[in-house]
């Protein structure tokens, strides 16, 4: 059998090498930081939502269908954004095969409602995460990377302050937003080593201070110092998530401290490669409502080829899938990533 | 109302203090000012402002609904006053999210526009299914229904809520719609009455849609 570009021909090596900016090998790596589930994969597997944000046998046999039936180089098992807003006190709706999850309660309204329990991992919606990752770790480990995801302090805030409070106190009280993500930021941390130490090869960091709700200064004042600590105290390679339009903050994300960002179709990705300029990996952009979900495999085709000629280091979705995507547009970015670097991606 | 007074619902809007706007509102009504104009050149003019800069990235949304909360607070003083007037209803507004999408920043920023704008509105919540809307319909003969959507999945819903109120009432409202992810062409292609890409543009387009020629 020929090896084709020794090394890196493993999903495993591929994701490494894109993650952390090394050699590129013979093809680009196809991941998903966020979810790609869809009601196909849901019925190709006979696994459903919401059995599979609670069950870790469920939650990983459904993860595993990207890698098995779709052909991703990655596994990542937390479809939804609520693990950790049940395990801190929000009454969830777990949703349907076509809803995620919501919180319906948001308890926190002053600091001091805020209670982190010691035994958090122990939640039973924080744990399901870890069960998970050590059975894909056994399972998956030697075929595919094995990614985890941890919310960030601002998403979790959201869910236990409301979305509205909680943009409405950044300019009310300042003080009281820090005081917040000072202290769940210790939930991120804690979950994120957590999920190193039951077998992910890296994190995934969501936190939604979104492009098209907060400027570039709130993430500056209120998350980028949250950011860089997060990024000194977890022991491996973290990819921030945070969508929408952040063309005019990549460069804090860089000083953030991240391996990689996660990001979406808005961000011109020739530009954003440009701006980071290698200081850290680029993971995306497949726009989801037009070309994944509305558009033709050849649509996806096309984006996903210029994604590898602009130089992005993981193809990957922008964003958790929307559940009515057909397998077939999912399909299609793992072609496109196997045609390889075509002769211009060559070039360094 | 002098564009020095318009300035000074402005900077109230903005102010994290709902005093302010407090203060301001009381200051008009004791100086004699008509409380229609305070409400339409006052605090709907000043939040036009704030849409603007919205639209050109100056502001972004927590500066939106600390205004709109503001501008709730205003309107709250100013109430008795319209009720004193016995101004009547523009007319009877009914919004929800669509079945399946949970979010609702967007159609809560519309429902305090069109509350503001002096509209009666039904704010049927988030993931409201079709049968909802059909059900309050007849009952309350709105003059407009809003539509709301984030998600490029739900969205899709807003066809089939148009088709049913339009098969199923008679003599039925006009239907807009929006959200992030709706664009003018959808809003043509699933023959919506109108669309609008922030919440005051939607009352602007409700003020449109049904001036009825005096």
């Amino acid at each position: 059998m020929r090896m084709e570009s020794g090394l890196r021909s493993t999903p495993k090596r591929r994701f490494l090498s894109g993650l952390l900016g090394g050699r590129k090998g013979n093809r680009i790596c196809v991941a998903n930081p966020t979810s790609i589930v869809s009601v196909e994969l849901m019925e190709k597997t006979g696994v459903y939502f919401p059995e599979a944000h609670l069950d870790p046998l469920k939650m990983s046999q459904l993860a595993a269908s990207g890698c098995e039936i779709l052909g991703f180089d990655s596994i990542m098992p937390e479809f939804s954004v609520q693990q950790e807003a049940e395990a801190l006190g929000c009454v969830v709706d777990w949703g349907s095969p076509t809803m995620m999850p919501d919180a319906k309660t948001h308890p926190v309204k002053e600091v001091e409602d805020l209670t982190i329990p010691d035994n958090i991992l122990e939640k039973p919606s924080m744990a399901v995460v870890l069960r998970a990752l050590e059975i894909l770790s056994r399972t998956y480990g030697d075929r595919a990377a094995i990614v985890g995801k941890v919310m960030g302090p601002w998403t979790i805030s959201y869910h236990l302050c409301g979305v509205q409070d909680f943009l409405i106190w950044t300019l009310t009280e300042p003080e009281k937003v820090k005081e917040l993500l000072r202290q769940l930021k210790e939930v991120s941390i804690t979950f994120a080593n957590a999920q190193f130490r039951a077998g992910a090869d890296a994190v995934v960091i969501a936190d939604h201070a979104t492009g098209d709700l907060v400027s570039p200064k709130a993430y500056q004042d209120f998350l980028l110092p949250v950011h860089q600590e997060m990024n000194r105290r977890i022991g491996g390679p973290t990819i921030l998530h945070l969508c929408g339009n952040c063309s005019d903050r990549l460069r804090l994300f860089v000083e953030a401290g991240f391996d990689a960002y996660h990001f979406e179709w808005q961000v011109e990705a020739k530009m954003a490669v440009q701006e980071v300029n290698h200081e850290m990996s680029l993971i995306g952009n497949i726009a989801n409502k037009n070309v994944l979900f509305g558009g033709t495999p050849e649509d996806v085709y096309k984006q996903a080829r210029y994604s590898i000629q602009a130089g992005v280091d993981i193809l990957a979705p922008e964003c958790a899938v929307p559940l009515q995507t057909p397998l077939a547009n999912l399909k299609a970015i793992v072609e496109a990533a196997k045609e390889g670097y075509g002769a211009q991606g060559l070039q360094p | 109302m002098e564009k020095e007074e318009v300035e000074s619902f402005y900077k109230a809007l903005r102010d994290t203090h709902l005093s302010t706007m407090e203060t301001l509102v009381k200051e008009c009504i004791g100086k004699g000012a008509s409380p229609m104009i305070i409400l339409n050149e006052g605090l709907i003019g000043a939040m036009a402002i704030v849409g603007q800069e919205f639209k050109a990235c100056q502001v972004w949304v927590p500066e939106v609904l600390l205004a709109a909360r503001n501008m709730n607070r205003g309107i709250e003083i100013l109430k008795p006053e319209l009720l004193r007037e016995k101004l009547p209803s523009k007319g009877t507004f009914v919004i929800g999210t669509v079945e399946g999408d949970i979010h609702d920043i967007g159609k809560n920023l519309v429902t305090m526009m069109m509350t503001g704008a002096g509209y009666t509105v039904i704010d049927l919540g988030i993931n409201v299914p079709k049968d909802r809307f059909l059900e309050v319909i007849p009952k309350e003969q709105p003059d407009l229904v809003g539509l709301s959507a984030l998600l490029t999945t739900t969205m899709l819903k807003m066809k089939d809520v148009i088709r049913a109120i339009r098969q199923s009432v008679s003599n039925p409202p006009k239907i807009i719609v929006g959200g992030a992810p709706v664009t003018q062409t959808f809003a043509d292609e699933i023959e919506a009455d109108g669309y609008a890409e922030d919440a005051v543009r939607a009352m602007e387009l409700a003020n449109r849609l049904l001036s009825r020629g005096g």
